[in-house]
């Protein structure tokens, strides 16, 4: 469907082009007409010197002039040759012969203190060159077929690569669905259908994303899997790709109930993932700030990096099948994070608004890379099911997985440590925001009290206002006192 | 990795239906690249318009075509029709207005 729409312009686009060149090729149909202009010409008094072709300069042979045809608008002032390309050879061929007749009629007498014509000759001549649109040849729109070239090389390469991402999204799907099936009641649903059947099927977002939802299963509320392929379908994109190669990704989402995780925060992956997941997400930033540490301690590859809430918590996750797994798929590994503060990326809060503690869930996040470094073929898609192993290994590990009990106290003191930052943090503003508000309320009301028009009315109502703001003060003056008689 | 009991890991009661992520996180984790391009496309076909140029009509042919190839699928169609159209008549109002080629720009 979504070709059909691409395809319509294309054409639309092409018919237009002749169209629009069409309209000027009937003024050419008159050129023959052009030669018998004998009427206009200036030197009609001298046409009886039979010339079937348009009168020429009397002394030399006219130059041969190069264009094939001329339109109308070319004023006769000029000494070129008003002639068609058909014409032009019978021209020549008689006016040499008629040349010297000519000549011979003349009296010299008649063209006293006129110029000589010869001189007349010496006046540059100027050849228009025809206008491009009017010569009969398509070579002239060379940039319009190049530009058109160009869309259709996009369409191509849209068509190409949109087929390719379905291709490896449903090879994905294929390689990853008994897995998924022996594990989820529901596998694949869009939220828009009333029961809850699995649709057994990729959710496409766009033509390089697809979603799939499972759920229904023990230790988890749900598993959200999003393919985000590279965008092989924008032409664009693929020679950005040439310059900076991208990969394409798998990133899974598991959503926990609140008792299928301890507190912790914990994030392993690539030294570049984990810095910059360090500076953007709100709980690693906050929990984990500590610079990453080498995963070669817990007998990680090199190139991974491990940030953690406390040590112990790494022991916790980092057994020995977490290892083997995390060892062997490194290189599709880009980061794996379980936090039960997760709130996702730092929001930038504009000045001046009050902060609301951002909503936290308990979740599992997995990034992996497709190997292929975005020249995958749908082969490679299996590659990434004993990752899918491990995933699922997490999810059951997670609700086992329990922190003693100065664990527990370290984690429980953190997280009231976040809270009175943060609280800290918005006391200012939400003290500017009450004030702001009272302020707003009084001008509203003296306001009301001005737009009063019986005076009789305003000092009553001003009355009352004061006797308000008194109550208000009477109020506070008995607060400081209890405060005081407190602190006493 | 199923467990070992009959029924597997997989239970029908717990089973929560999908909910697409709300919109309000969505603005800024999602990729501007096909709301620029609409609105670059409207731009340059404007221009072709107006100034009639026909080189800012092509581009605006392209902006279109590159805004319709990232479009999430969630997206009006009719959005994209309107901005392919809109460039499409200002590539051919730049030719019925002088229909002669493109020079190159060197």
């Amino acid at each position: 469907m979504r070709s059909v729409y691409l395809l319509l312009p294309a054409l639309l686009l092409l018919l237009a082009l002749p169209v629009s060149r069409g309209r000027y090729n009937d003024d050419f149909d008159d050129g023959e007409d052009l030669a018998d202009f004998a009427d206009d010409n200036d030197f009609a008094e001298f046409e009886d010197v039979s010339e079937d072709t348009a009168a020429e300069p009397e002394t030399a042979p006219p130059p041969r002039v190069a264009p094939p045809a001329q339109p109308a608008e070319d004023d006769e002032d000029e000494a070129t040759v008003e002639l068609e390309e058909d014409g032009q050879e019978d021209g020549f061929e008689d006016s040499d012969t008629q040349d010297q007749d000519m000549y011979s009629k003349y009296d010299p007498d008649e063209f006293d203190g006129m110029e000589k014509p010869s001189q007349s000759l010496k006046d540059p001549l100027i050849i228009h060159t025809v206008p491009a649109h009017l010569q009969n040849s398509w070579e002239s729109y060379y940039m319009e077929i190049l530009m058109v070239t160009g869309l259709l090389a996009y369409i191509m390469n849209y068509i190409i690569g949109k087929n390719k991402n379905s291709r490896l999204a449903t090879a994905w799907f294929n390689s990853h669905r008994e897995l998924l099936e022996s594990n989820f009641a529901l596998v694949g649903d869009d939220g828009t259908s009333k029961d809850a059947v699995s649709t057994g099927k990729l959710n496409q977002e766009n033509e390089h994303i697809y979603n799939l939802w499972c759920s229904g299963r023990v230790c988890c509320e749900g598993m959200l899997i999003q393919l985000k392929f590279v965008k092989r379908q924008d032409l664009l994109n693929v020679l950005a790709r040439m310059m900076r190669p991208v990969c394409d990704q798998v990133q899974i989402k598991v959503t926990l109930n609140d008792e299928d995780m301890d507190t912790f925060v914990f994030a392993v992956g690539t030294k570049k993932a984990m810095a910059r997941m360090q500076k953007e997400m709100q709980d690693l930033s906050e929990f984990c700030s500590d610079k990453p540490k080498s995963g070669a301690k817990y007998g990680l590859p090199e190139l991974l990096a491990i940030l953690t809430e406390m040590g112990e918590v790494t022991d916790g996750v980092m057994d020995s099948k977490m290892v083997h797994y995390i060892t062997n798929h490194a290189d599709k590994i880009e980061s794996i994070h379980f936090s039960d503060q997760f709130s996702g990326a730092k929001v930038v809060q504009e000045d001046g608004q009050p902060l609301k503690l951002p909503e936290t869930k308990k979740t599992l996040l997995f990034t992996f890379n497709v190997p292929g470094m975005g020249n995958t073929s749908p082969k490679d898609m299996d590659t990434l099911l004993p990752l899918m192993n491990m995933v699922i290994y997490s999810i059951d590990k997670v609700k086992k997985l329990r922190l003693n009990r100065e664990g527990k106290q370290k984690a429980d003191k953190n997280r009231a440590r976040v809270e009175e930052n943060f609280l800290k943090q918005t006391h200012n503003q939400r003290q500017e925001a009450a004030q702001t508000r009272r302020e707003e309320k009084k001008r509203a009301e003296k306001e009301r009290i001005m737009s009063e028009e019986d005076p009789e009315r305003q000092r009553r109502l001003e009355e009352a206002a004061q006797r308000r703001d008194q109550k208000k003060i009477e109020k506070k003056q008995m607060k400081m006192k209890q405060i005081k008689v407190k602190a006493m | 990795m199923s467990a070992n009991n009959m029924s597997g890991p997989q239970r029908v009661n717990k089973i929560i239906r999908y909910k697409p992520p709300s919109t309000e996180a969505n603005p800024t984790l999602e990729d501007p690249t096909p709301d620029y391009m609409n609105l670059l496309g409207m731009i340059f076909s404007m221009c072709g318009l107006m100034l009639k140029l026909k080189w800012c009509a092509w581009i605006a042919v392209y902006c279109s075509f590159i805004s319709f190839a990232n479009s999430r699928s969630s997206e009006d169609t009719k959005q994209m029709m309107s901005s392919f159209m809109l460039s499409i008549s200002a590539v051919v109002m730049s030719y019925l207005q002088n229909p002669q080629p493109m020079s190159p720009p060197w």
